[in-house]
């Protein structure tokens, strides 16, 4: 650690990290384009530049992103000096990028915006027309290009050279008309494109996926955790109008993801906004299911539960910690066996993020004491047992929607999902909140716990399951079955 | 502190009557000198260049929407009374309202969404007449409304007129 | 003359007479915006018939179908009863009136367009223009609000100090004319000379702003003062039961404008005409009551209102002992002579 001076401030610097870095940590705010904290720094564009004195040389003008800390360096982020540097670069970036923000998806989160906004650079001065370029150019399945927008920053290219570690986009071409572009006009693979939509600090590199659904500043934005993979990445949740997840985008979180998520993490909205939820209680009447208020299926859970000893606890791998205590408890009080469904690896596994392991709780649900089983074994104890309950997201969709409709009737089987069941042997189905409508935690595969955050408010009549649990606990067995 | 000195009355002030007399006559020559009143069904509402009406969304002369949704008259409406989704097209401007709901019954009217609007597309017409028998149908969609330029004419070269007062036109 | 034809002939007065004035009640609501309307440059209502003057109607049809509220915690009956003792004594009190000299149709004497005549007729308005303040105050104490009560409070006081001053000027137009019967103070006045407006200019000052407070009329009407007081002692009532208070306010403005007529206006007598037939007397009459009646609405609609202590200071300070000296003068006079 070396000792420098911020704007009049001593602070300590890490000498290996560039000068920027000892900036941004310190509160002090200088402009980046070129610069992002996971790659390596190459001071192409030049906005980050600031005044550095040392010793008795009068002061310089420097890009604070290839310049080490160095005891005694006294650096003034906003001398007149540095602002007028930066002014000019910023007036050369702005020379070609279009006036798009009403239609550029990164409006309200552009790091050109809003640099532009502050020095309060509104009016051109150059007359001619800015150079026409392709406007949609598509990058593979994920990313659009839209090269009037490129400052050439060339974050993109050096993710994929740094990240993934096999290079796919460069800067091509010469001069003005200098633009990214895949080797030999190949569509980008593998599961990480997705970041340099986020690693973009302009509206050049957008998600097909995302691309004119909402204005940034209509998103509701909450930190959460992905729950496609144990590795358990630190995302933000990012919802329109309280009802539909526009966006998954990963949170900085060294320990953990670093700046990066996988793009099956990314897109996995799919579960998060699916239509057609099981609202409320479905008990079964005769031989039809019929809705009931939430009370009259947990007194149907309740009254199950107490007149037959060993029930079957099936649970989801995505149940979270606290869920899993209050079925462990549930379970332990009516003497009954609990286990959670852990299908086994799949083909996504990779070195840089993807664990391969669909159960993001496996280890937080294992360290609670719960073992973790096969969905073969399960169904076959599931259809021994005299009565189960599964419980958790995507449960019966992980032990096979098929298998569980085929169990057999001697088996009574209550359920808390997201989506109705189907079953010979159901008794019971309470619809549950799903990832990003409730709060709890999960423990990702090195044991570091992730929250999960209510983004959304579940549809109606529908609660977490936690909550279920709670007033299950709480229903007094001496209490008349509520009236039907 | 401002002390106001009471009117000393005169004596005719004091005995009430004069002035009691004095008021009446004031009003009684009122009751025959002309009306102001509006019977409005039958005369309709003058409209003046200044008529700041309801909002409504500009239909160029090729017959596509002005507006690409960015969203800011939404941001600007103080009112909540704007929602829009956009969505992709084939056109230069790649981006075109899908869905522009405006909740006339929340709409205060205020223009904020005309001076939000960096395309032109919204404009305060010369529609003054808000009334229907449900809530459903004030909640006005983009087919009711789109307005040709044509009709909005006059407040669109206001607009331009009273901006032009403190706006240099940029180059870009 | 038979007991039958008699019945009859009453009968007849007694509907023409209500039926007069509670038409007139109606129509100086409609009169009242009206005028009201042209002294602000307004129109006033004239969508409901020919210049509005079917309003009134539609008003009626309004308040009939409006929903009757009842105060929570209010006392049922008297809210009930209120706004029935606010509206019959003016129209009890009209019964006295004369409204024609005696009528004579193709040689036959009908008498004069009275309900009654009454020897003690001075006495009979007095005694039952004193019980209107009952539905004042029973309408404001039963709404069970502090509104209401306050503004029947005010009311009451101020009815009451008034009515002295009112009785008081009335005494000095008895002893003119010698005589409680109205029928014959109005024959006391043939003509323009023996008005009483000019031997007793000073009551009928004072009996016209008496009328006033007596009437809850502006610019007195503190028992419904808008601004304080939301609606007064009807603040609680709707419907066709807040209609009543407005019958009533109508009918006591008609009837004391009636009174004014025949106190000091020489009732029916035409001026300059002394030997004219009775329908060119009622014409006079009515022509009388309306420039009093018209007087109402234009004192409203021009004059701020007073405040309260203005008022009652006006009313025992100076309206009382003025009373007092002009009828201890007009007596000393009218003995001495």
């Amino acid at each position: 650690m070396v000792k420098i001076t911020v704007n009049g401030r001593v602070v300590d610097a890490d000498p290996t990290k560039p000068l920027i870095r000892a900036c941004h940590d310190n509160d002090v705010d200088v402009p980046m384009y070129c610069y992002h904290p996971g790659l390596s720094p190459v001071g192409s564009c030049r906005i980050c530049q600031v005044e550095v004195k040392q010793g008795d040389t009068p002061g310089r003008v420097m890009v604070a992103c290839r310049t080490q800390p160095v005891e005694g360096m006294i650096v003034d982020t906003e001398s007149p000096k540095a602002h007028a540097t930066r002014r000019e670069c910023l007036e050369f970036l702005l020379k070609n990028h279009p006036l798009d923000c009403p239609i550029c998806d990164k409006a309200g989160e552009c790091d050109l915006q809003d640099y532009t906004y502050d020095e309060g650079q509104a009016e051109g001065r150059s007359n001619e027309p800015r150079r026409p370029m392709e406007k949609r150019k598509s990058l593979g399945e994920v990313i659009v290009l839209d090269e009037e927008r490129c400052i050439l920053c060339s974050r993109c290219v050096r993710f994929f050279e740094e990240v993934p570690k096999k290079a796919q986009l460069t800067v091509s071409d010469l001069g003005s008309r200098s633009t990214i572009s895949t080797f030999m006009d190949r569509p980008l693979s593998g599961n990480y494109q997705g970041n340099i939509a986020d690693l973009c600090p302009v509206g050049a590199l957008t998600l097909k996926k995302f691309r004119f659904q909402a204005r940034v500043w209509n998103l509701v934005k909450m930190a959460s955790t992905c729950v496609e993979c144990s590795r358990g990445c630190s995302i933000q949740v990012e919802v329109l109008r309280g009802s539909d997840v526009k966006r998954f985008r990963p949170r900085a979180n060294e320990k953990v993801n670093g700046h990066w998520m996988c793009d099956v993490g990314r897109f996995a909205f799919g579960h998060a906004n699916a239509e057609g939820r099981l609202e409320g209680a479905r008990i079964l009447e005769g031989v039809t299911m019929l809705q009931f208020p939430i009370e009259d299926g947990l007194c149907a859970v309740r009254d199950a539960l107490m007149a037959t000893k060993g029930a079957l606890f099936v649970l989801s791998p995505f149940c979270t910690n606290e869920e899993g205590q209050a079925l462990l408890d549930l379970a332990k009080r009516h003497q009954g066996e609990i286990a959670f469904v852990a299908p086994g690896p799949n083909a996504l596994k990779d070195d840089l993020l993807h664990t391969g392991d669909p159960c993001p709780n496996r280890r937080g649900l294992t360290e609670l004491g719960i073992a973790g089983q096969a969905p073969g074994d399960l169904l076959k104890r599931i259809a021994s047992a005299k009565i189960a309950i599964v419980a958790g997201e995507r449960v019966v969709e992980l032990l096979g929607t098929a298998a569980v409709k085929g169990l057999p009737g001697t088996v009574a089987l209550y359920a808390f999902e997201c989506h109705p069941v189907e079953s010979r042997a159901l008794r019971c189905e309470i619809g549950i909140a799903n990832h990003v409508e409730r709060a709890g935690t999960v423990v990702n595969v090195d044991g570091i716990r992730g929250p999960l955050a209510a983004v959304k408010p579940a549809p109606r009549g529908v609660r977490a399951l936690g909550r279920h649990l709670e007033d299950l606990a709480r229903l007094s067995p001496r209490k008349e079955t509520a009236s039907r | 502190m401002v002390i106001v000195k009471r009117k000393e009355l005169s004596l005719s002030e004091k005995l009430y009557i004069p002035e009691v007399l004095r008021g009446l006559s004031v009003t009684f020559r009122k009751m025959f000198e002309p009306k102001i009143t509006r019977q409005y069904p039958e005369e309709p509402l003058v409209k003046t260049d200044v008529t700041r009406g309801q909002p409504r969304l500009v239909v160029n002369e090729n017959d596509t929407i002005a507006c690409v949704s960015c969203g800011l008259c939404e941001a600007a409406c103080p009112a909540y009374a704007i929602t829009i989704d956009g969505g992709e097209t084939d056109r230069a401007i790649e981006r075109e309202p899908v869905r522009f709901d405006i909740d006339m019954l929340r709409c205060i009217l205020c223009g904020f969404c005309e001076e939000a609007c960096p395309k032109d597309a919204i404009y305060m017409s010369d529609e003054l007449e808000l009334a229907d028998y449900s809530r459903e149908a004030l909640i006005y969609d983009m087919d009711k409304l789109k307005r040709p330029k044509a009709a909005l004419q006059k407040r669109i070269d206001y607009v331009n007129r009273i901006n032009t007062r403190w706006q240099t036109p940029s180059s870009t | 003359m038979s007991t039958w034809e008699g019945f009859l002939i009453a009968l007849v007065k007694t509907v023409v007479i209500f039926g007069t004035v509670v038409q007139v009640a109606a129509l100086m609501t409609l009169a009242e915006r009206k005028f009201s309307a042209w002294m602000q440059y307004r129109i006033g209502p004239n969508r409901v018939g020919p210049f509005g003057l079917l309003q009134p109607l539609a008003d009626g049809v309004k308040f009939i179908f409006k929903e009757e509220l009842t105060p929570d915690g209010a006392n049922k009956w008297l809210f009930r009863a209120a706004p029935i003792l606010a509206a019959l004594p003016a129209m009890m009190t009209i019964a006295v009136i004369p409204f024609t000299p005696d009528i004579v149709i193709g040689g036959r004497n009908f008498g004069s367009l009275a309900v009654a005549d009454l020897d003690v007729g001075i006495l009979y308005i007095l005694a039952l223009g004193g019980l209107a303040i009952y539905g004042v105050i029973l309408g404001g104490w039963a709404s069970n609000s502090k509104y209401s009560l306050m503004g029947s409070l005010r009311a009451s006081a101020q009815m009451i100090s008034y009515e002295l001053t009112l009785i008081l000027t009335i005494l000095a137009v008895v002893v003119m004319s010698g005589s409680l019967n109205l029928r014959e103070i109005v024959e006391s006045q043939p003509t323009v000379g023996h008005w009483h407006i000019w031997t007793q200019p000073l009551a009928f000052v004072m009996f016209v702003v008496a009328t006033f407070a007596e009437t809850n009329r502006h610019p007195f009407d503190f028992s419904e003062c808008e601004p304080e007081l939301v609606g007064g002692f009807h603040t609680e009532y709707s419907a066709m039961k807040w209609a009543m208070f407005y019958i009533g306010e109508y009918s006591a403005m008609t009837m004391m404008a009636c009174l004014t007529v025949v106190l000091f206006l020489g009732g029916w007598s035409v001026p300059f005409w002394e030997s004219a037939p009775w329908f060119v007397c009622l014409a006079a009459f009515l022509a009388k009551t309306s420039v009093f009646l018209f007087l109402f609405l234009w004192v409203r609609w021009s004059l701020p209102r007073f405040r309260f202590d203005q008022l009652m200071r006006l009313g025992w300070k100076v309206f009382l002992p003025l009373a007092l000296i002009n009828l201890l003068v007009t007596g000393a006079l009218v003995s001495l002579f």
